[in-house]
């Protein structure tokens, strides 16, 4: 499954990137994201609670940066097992484009896999479902960001 | 006499013998409540398994680890291939020929795969266990398309059979390929297409679906070590098969294997094969000493135990500017899945599908049909058929159909101009059939005198005129549908499973009373055997029905039988019936010759009994007969009134059908409404005609569920997308359209009551009535053929296709 969007940050570029890269605002910012850790710059491990209609999964798995292009660009691609309920794989482009010296427009492009039980019972639900978590996670994102700057910390 | 003799009507009444509409005797129970199904049964002690299940469509398993699940308070023991090893039974043998992974070994082959076994104390537990189960996979590039599971670079899915040139039913072309099997004279069919006025050619899908009973596949296992017995209990169609199946695998001694098929929620073939949670649940009783509970959940009945279909099926057709057929053409490429794990009897790895030359008179026809394995569940079973029989005339109803359309005839005509004729049975098909008995013209123009058939096309012109002016935006499809069943393996000549010739075989022994028992070797799972077969014997006995009871699927107690699926329960147990009663009838002959003091030429047979030709006050019925049998035969004759009866039938029987089904769909939204279905069914003798519009009304349920929108659809990862009721087509009476049912009776001259089988007819004549509906409702917009199935959806795509919006 694909899709892209966009979102506007009120905050600089180098903010964005520097939040894109800081694990302690990515776990705020993923939805049912319990605990995020970095074991090196470009690796992390997450567990994440994810629900897709029926389902509902504890998934375990690594999220590896790639195609670093500071501070203009990433590739994020993660892989996770929820056991029974089956795996999930993916990434997304991130690219930040500044509208401003303080406005941000962070464009993303995803592309997710979904397979065993919650692509068997949620077949109808994981497109919309995947969007609303992308939403929320662009838009959390967007949020707190912004907020940090504001707060000029 | 006095007025309370009964008449002669009275007398037969009382028996509710063949051809009355007796009540089914088994919905006391069923009605009620009160069946016994394989999850009622609670045995002490008995603990349950359930699968871990691969999520992947393919993978190498790299390593299970199940630590933690055993840590989980009730969990036994998990078992696995490795497991399974130490007692040889890491895989099975199938009843195509194959083999099949019990757990998996070393790789994964389709999504939902088993991959260990977990024993708990409950199903609770069970499931705790298995979500700790740790399991480690690498994926593997999927095969999941047919069409490209032949290209030269498609990943290699059966590691285990590298090197095998030859499978169980001849040369293998390719690493993903099962078999090639043809009929037909493929040189004359040839030089038919070559001379050929006219040809059509179509590649026709029959898509994957799957029985899906309303009770899944379970059982319940239970080893005696000190006996060294084992008990099982099952959802078996045929459970002397599966007696002697864990026999030849587990070496337990046959005599020491108890099979019990109790009430049986639905088959419609998913009950025939043999499926790892038996494996799994009998090495768990032998392992942990305790009884063992497999229930299948939907997901898992939907996804791992046999599917039914995914042919598809190259169709071409000879013929004259006249309509006359000159010559069938037919490829088709089976998708079996990981396995091929189909239930035909062991020489015909396409089942019966070279009946694919229908109704019609072909002179000549050639069908080749290659057999692949995808990264799919393994099968694939007869749904509510007999083996591809439903394949084969989905494929020729549906051609004849793109025939009529190509010729500008009506669909009708095309078929009255080549039917078999009355006169020409028993015919010999082109490749190779001998069908018993027809009379297909008098059936069809019964059909279309009932519907009035041209007030119907004068209705859909009409309609078609105003859809054109804009007037409306409903279109009318008329589906046609004559079909030619081919059902009862089946004679010892040609049909066998492991080696087991498809006889069938009943057991009658009469009390001193006059009431009796029959076992029989067939096993109803809704077909309402106990009402029929004592209808049999009472009309061949002459003893009431009410008073025959009626026992099957107890291989401690039932005669060996084959089972019950591919409508060959009455075709060749009903065969076996007849003629145990009539061995019955012939001892009771010799008894009461002897007390009625008369030679037994002297006696003639009158409803309930014999009397004595010319003295009709003589008589002596066999309610006395059976008490007699118990003090005083003849001399020298034992004592007793038993018989049984193993029947190898000489020939198939071929029932037939024609079904029309009206229909219109709004071109807008794709919704169709099912006008009008009737179904007009040839099963010869009819035993219980209410049971037989029973059987009709579900068959043709299931076909519209099929032809319809039931689909079990994988994604290009190999994810099964329709795991549940939510996705898979699953009618209700909400969405059931009214049936209208009609008959002739045209016996089959080699059956000893002339019947042929009816269970499956309305789903093998009911689809192609349906897809033609649809077909037939877009054709004058310059469509001609669209694949089933006809959901919603796909006739809005359809009309779309056709440019309907612009």
């Amino acid at each position: 499954m694909q899709m892209n969007d966009s979102q506007r940050i009120p905050a600089s570029k180098e903010a964005v990137w520097a939040a894109l890269n800081d694990p302690e605002i990515l776990k705020q910012c993923i939805p049912g994201c319990q605990s995020l850790d970095m074991s090196s710059p470009t690796e992390m491990t997450a567990t994440v609670v994810f629900k897709v209609g029926p389902v509902k999964a504890t998934f375990g798995g690594k999220v590896t940066l790639s195609d670093l292009d500071p501070p203009n660009s990433y590739q994020i691609s993660g892989e996770g097992s929820g056991g029974v309920a089956g795996f999930a794989k993916g990434g997304a482009a991130v690219r930040l484009e500044a509208e401003g010296p303080d406005v941000t427009v962070l464009h993303y492009d995803v592309d997710v896999q979904i397979g065993g039980k919650l692509a068997q019972l949620g077949a109808r639900l994981i497109d919309s479902t995947a969007r609303k978590l992308a939403g929320e996670f662009f838009k959390s994102f967007g949020e707190v960001v912004g907020k940090t700057v504001a707060a000029g910390v | 006499m006095n007025d309370m003799t009964p008449t002669r009507e009275q007398r037969e009444a009382k028996l509710e013998g063949m051809g009355c509409k007796r009540k089914r005797v088994e919905d006391i129970r069923f009605t009620q409540g009160k069946g016994s199904y394989v999850d009622d049964l609670k045995l002490p002690g008995m603990l349950h398994g359930d699968f871990v299940r691969s999520p992947h469509a393919h993978a190498r398993v790299k390593k299970i680890d199940d630590t933690e699940a055993l840590k989980v308070p009730g969990v036994l023991a998990v078992i696995t291939a490795e497991t399974l090893k130490t007692v040889n039974l890491a895989w099975m043998p199938t009843l195509a020929g194959d083999v099949q992974m019990v757990l998996a070994d070393g790789k994964v082959l389709f999504q939902n795969q088993e991959v260990a076994f977990v024993v708990a104390t409950d199903r609770y537990a069970a499931d705790d266990g298995i979500n700790k189960v740790v399991v480690e996979y690498e994926p593997l590039p999927v095969v999941i398309d047919p069409f490209k599971a032949m290209d030269a670079d498609a990943p290699v899915l059966r590691e285990d059979l590298a090197g095998k040139t030859t499978g169980a039913h001849g040369p293998r072309k390719h690493h993903n390929h099962v078999f090639e099997w043809t009929v037909g004279d493929k040189d004359l069919t040839d030089a038919a297409f070559r001379k050929a006025e006219v040809t059509i050619k179509e590649m026709i899908s029959y898509h994957r679906t799957h029985p899906s009973p309303l009770e899944t596949c379970q059982c319940v296992c239970s080893f005696d070590k000190i006996r060294g017995e084992l008990s099982i209990w099952g959802t078996f169609q045929a459970p002397h098969v599966i007696r002697t199946v864990v026999a030849l695998i587990a070496k337990i001694p046959e005599h020491k294997i108890h099979v019990i098929s109790p009430d049986i929620g639905g088959g419609f073939g998913n009950k025939v094969g043999a499926y790892p949670g038996y494996i799994c649940a009998a090495v768990a009783s032998i392992v942990t000493g305790k009884p063992v509970k497999w229930v299948e959940d939907r997901i898992e009945n939907l996804t791992a135990t046999s599917f039914a279909r995914d042919y598809h099926m190259t169709t071409e057709i000879a013929s004259t500017k006249e309509g006359k057929v000159t010559g069938l053409r037919v490829h088709v490429l089976a998708d079996h899945g990981a396995f091929d794990a189909c239930a035909d009897p062991s020489k015909w790895p396409a089942g019966f599908f070279n009946i694919v030359t229908g109704s019609y008179d072909f002179p000549t026809a050639h069908l080749s049909v290659d057999g692949i394995y995808t990264n799919k569940a393994p099968g694939g079973v007869a749904y509510r058929c007999s083996f591809r029989v439903t394949e084969a005339a989905y494929c020729i109803e549906r051609a004849m159909d793109i025939l009529a359309q190509k010729l500008g005839m009506d669909p009708a005509e095309l078929r009255l101009k080549n039917f078999i004729k009355a006169e020409q049975f028993p015919y010999h098909s082109a490749l190779g059939w001998e069908y018993d008995s027809g009379d297909y013209h008098t059936a069809m123009r019964k059909m279309m005198e009932s519907v009035d058939y041209a007030g119907l096309r004068r209705e859909q012109a009409a309609q078609r005129a105003a859809f054109k002016r804009g007037e409306t935006r409903e279109i009318m499809g008329l589906g046609v549908s004559f079909f030619t069943e081919i059902v009862g393996a089946g004679p010892s000549k040609n049909c066998d499973i492991l080696g087991i010739a498809m006889f069938d075989s009943c057991e009658i022994r009469m009390h001193p009373t006059g009431a009796g028992i029959a076992r029989v070797g067939s096993k109803s799972q809704g077909q309402g055997h106990e009402t029929t077969w004592a209808q049999i014997i009472a009309t061949e006995i002459g003893i009431p029905a009410d008073d025959i009871m009626v026992e099957e699927g107890n291989t401690d107690t039932a005669p060996y039988g084959l089972g019950t699926y591919g409508s060959r329960s009455t075709p060749v147990a009903g065969a076996a019936i007849a003629m145990a009663a009539r061995k019955i009838r012939a001892k009771a002959q010799m008894i009461a010759a002897y007390k009625l003091e008369v030679h037994e030429d002297d006696l003639e047979w009158d409803i309930d009994g014999f009397r004595v030709k010319g003295l009709p006050e003589k008589t002596m019925s066999m309610k006395d007969i059976c008490w007699a049998a118990y003090n005083s035969v003849p001399p020298g004759m034992e004592p007793g009134l038993e018989a049984v009866s193993y029947y190898d039938p000489p020939n198939m029987t071929y029932p037939f059908g024609a079904y029309i089904c009206v229909m219109n769909i709004d071109v807008d939204t794709g919704v169709y409404k099912v006008r009008r279905f009737y179904a007009l069914d040839d099963c010869g003798t009819r035993i219980n005609p209410m049971i037989i519009e029973g059987q009709v009304h579900g068959g043709l349920t299931e076909a519209f569920a099929i032809a319809m929108g039931q689909e079990i659809r994988y994604d290009d990862e190999g994810n099964v997308v329709t795991g549940s009721f939510m996705d898979f087509f699953m009618p209700t009476a909400v969405e059931t359209p009214h049936w209208e049912t009609d008959f002739t009776v045209t016996p089959s001259p080699h059956h000893p009551i002339g019947a042929k089988g009816v269970g499956e007819s309305p789903n093998v004549g009911g689809v192609p009535a349906f897809s033609n509906a649809v077909n037939d409702a877009f054709s004058f917009l310059g469509s001609t053929h669209i694949q089933m199935p006809h959901d919603y959806w796909r006739n809005w795509k359809a009309a779309k296709n056709l440019g309907v919006f612009a």
